[in-house]
């Protein structure tokens, strides 16, 4: 007689597993991931791909340490990872990630303006998508998603896979 | 067990053709199918496996957002594209299911694969491959469960197939060798007629007519040949007998003729008793030669009768009284019943040689002082003749061959001479006459018997 082995899977399991964790430090650290799992699916056409990989922040945010921790292990197609922030919407430089927190001072219209080409941003607010931002995360049925503005993303002169895509929520 | 030496030739070769056309079916059958069900396997392989891959390959985004709802979808797609499949399971490094579609729910234990990339247990096929992301990192595993429903209706459409080719192979095989049989069998069983045919009428001239130049055509060549030598052994025999019967007759009758003047002329003893000796032996093989003649005769077809018409119970009375005569023991003859006069037509002497035959065949045989019974009946317009003695009667299976030629009993403790050739004659003389002559034979003596019809029935000749 044969040996055969029967793995058991709990189905139930996952359910829970998969889920949001409600505490502040479990988002911000999911959203780094997310935003540094961005740049595998993410090829930036009009910008200098030569040096460091720039992600930006606008004022201060919970995911600064997570996405600290994610640079310092981590690279961008070799290239290594530069966490700059930025006060105010005057500060902002060149960036190939902005990440712009909830309970900004300035609007996002302001920051946008001062967004240069070749930047995808990725903002946290409810309705931000359609405001203009390229990436917006959302918590839907308790957990983390993000929204996609197809027309922000084609004006950043960035390539977005469509297997990014096809997780995204689609705003126009 | 089956002694296969005791099946006719014609079943043995209808079961060789059989045998080796199911024989050869089988292993062509099996052979095929084996083949098939291995195609058929390693292409749902390659299938099974090109679709894990696809999978692996689409779901790494959703490994890495956590997205198992769109992940589900992605299986759930499956449906359409192999619906034999039953269940997929994605899972992270961890062997958590992240994802899982499956069409039967109530299963949820997996075949362990093992190091294996796929298996086969059962009616199910399990696939895995890995998730690896773009930096060469394991995220996880697919895993697909494929019913292989074609296999089995491919297995029962094939074996079905191959089972009615069997039967038709099985019908067709015993028809062609029914066919083909009829050229071996009939021809030897039409050989084994033809010899027994020869064998009981003791015609050897017949020629077995066969066109075939295969083994049994050789057989029935060679068997022609052969009865064509004991053809010819046998005239040369019967002209042998007629030459010498003849040869020896003339020499024969001068004796007798010198031994009568010396008869009349010698008076002196003991030089008569010489005479009478040598007259006795001379009789002897007067009787001897006659015998020799009259096969001869009978051989050449000229044995003839001179028919008349005379009284049985006379004849009868006279022979009973010439062996009497000739008697020198102590045996009695004794007759039993009459033909009330009645009257035969035939050849009065041959059939008084027949008698004498017999008679001086029941003294031969008898044991002394025994009585010998001579019984007329008349049945069904046949008059019947029986000759019983006390012997020791004649076996069973020499009762058949006594009548025949140069036949003499075995295993007989008596002396008998002569050439055995008497019953032969007898046997001659009584069909000659429409008649029938038997033997009954026990432990307690013999009875030989002839009938002759009555001269209502009889034929003139």
């Amino acid at each position: 007689m044969h040996r055969r082995h029967f793995l058991l899977i709990l189905l139930s399991f996952f359910a829970h597993k998969y889920a949001l964790s409600q505490d502040e430090g479990g988002e911000a650290s999911l959203k780094a991931a997310f935003i540094y799992n961005f740049t595998k699916y993410i090829e930036w056409e009009g910008a200098d791909n030569s040096g460091d990989f720039i992600i930006g922040i606008v004022g201060s945010s919970s995911i600064s340490g997570p996405l600290e921790k994610i640079a310092q292990t981590n690279n961008v197609k070799g290239r290594r990872i530069l966490i700059r922030y930025y006060n105010s919407a005057d500060a902002i430089g060149f960036s190939h990630i902005l990440f712009i927190p909830r309970n900004q001072s300035s609007s996002l219209p302001v920051i946008l303006e001062k967004t240069a080409k070749g930047t995808l941003t990725v903002s946290e607010e409810p309705g931000y998508a359609k405001m203009g931002s390229a990436f917006n995360f959302i918590i839907k049925n308790d957990k983390l998603k993000f929204e996609a503005n197809l027309n922000a993303i084609y004006a950043a002169n960035v390539k977005v896979s469509s297997q990014l895509l096809k997780l995204a929520i689609l705003i126009d | 067990m089956i002694n296969l030496r005791n099946i006719s030739i014609q079943n043995k070769l209808v079961l060789i053709q059989v045998l080796t056309s199911v024989f050869v079916l089988a292993i062509f059958f099996t052979g095929f199918i084996m083949i098939d069900i291995k195609d058929y396997k390693e292409r749902k392989v390659k299938s099974i496996q090109s679709i894990a891959k696809v999978l692996a390959a689409n779901n790494v985004s959703t490994i890495q957002f956590q997205d198992n709802e769109a992940a589900k979808d992605i299986l759930s797609e499956l449906q359409n594209v192999a619906p034999d499949i039953v269940r997929a399971v994605i899972t992270d490094t961890d062997g958590n299911t992240f994802a899982q579609f499956s069409k039967t729910k109530a299963d949820s234990s997996w075949f362990d694969l093992g190091n294996k990339t796929f298996a086969f247990e059962g009616r199910h096929l399990y696939v895995t491959n890995p998730i690896v992301n773009a930096e060469n990192e394991l995220a996880g595993h697919v895993y697909i469960d494929c019913e292989l429903s074609e296999l089995e209706d491919m297995k029962s459409k094939k074996f079905g197939i191959a089972g009615i080719s069997l039967v038709v192979a099985l019908g067709c095989g015993f028809l062609i060798a029914f066919i083909i049989q009829t050229y071996v069998s009939k021809r030897l069983l039409f050989l084994v007629e033809k010899m027994k045919e020869a064998s009981e009428t003791n015609n050897y001239r017949l020629v077995i007519k066969d066109d075939g130049k295969d083994e049994i055509g050789i057989l029935i060549k060679v068997y022609n040949d052969l009865m064509y030598q004991v053809n010819e052994s046998q005239q040369r025999k019967d002209e042998f007998i007629g030459i010498a019967s003849h040869e020896l007759k003339t020499p024969l009758t001068s004796i007798k003729g010198y031994i009568e003047l010396l008869n009349e002329m010698e008076t002196r003893q003991p030089q008569q008793i010489f005479i009478q000796k040598t007259k006795e032996s001379t009789a002897k093989l007067e009787h001897l030669i006659a015998d020799l003649l009259d096969v001869s005769r009978i051989n050449s077809g000229q044995l003839q009768l001179n028919i008349e018409e005379f009284k049985m119970d006379e004849l009868i009375d006279e022979s009973i009284d010439s062996i009497s005569a000739g008697i020198r023991t102590d045996h009695t003859i004794i007759r039993n019943g009459t033909f009330n006069d009645l009257t035969v037509k035939g050849d009065r002497q041959r059939i008084e040689q027949v008698l004498i035959n017999l008679l001086s065949n029941a003294v031969k045989y008898s044991p002394p002082r025994s009585d010998i019974f001579v019984n007329s009946t008349i049945k069904d317009e046949q008059l019947i003749v029986e000759i019983k003695d006390f012997g020791n009667g004649i076996p069973e299976e020499d009762k058949e061959k006594i009548f025949e030629r140069f036949y003499r009993a075995r295993n007989t403790s008596v002396h008998i001479s002569g050439f055995g050739l008497g019953l032969y004659i007898c046997s001659d003389i009584i069909k000659r006459h429409n008649g029938k002559i038997w033997v009954e034979s026990g432990a307690k003596g013999s009875s030989f018997f002839f009938s002759l019809p009555t001269i209502k029935k009889s034929i003139p000749i």
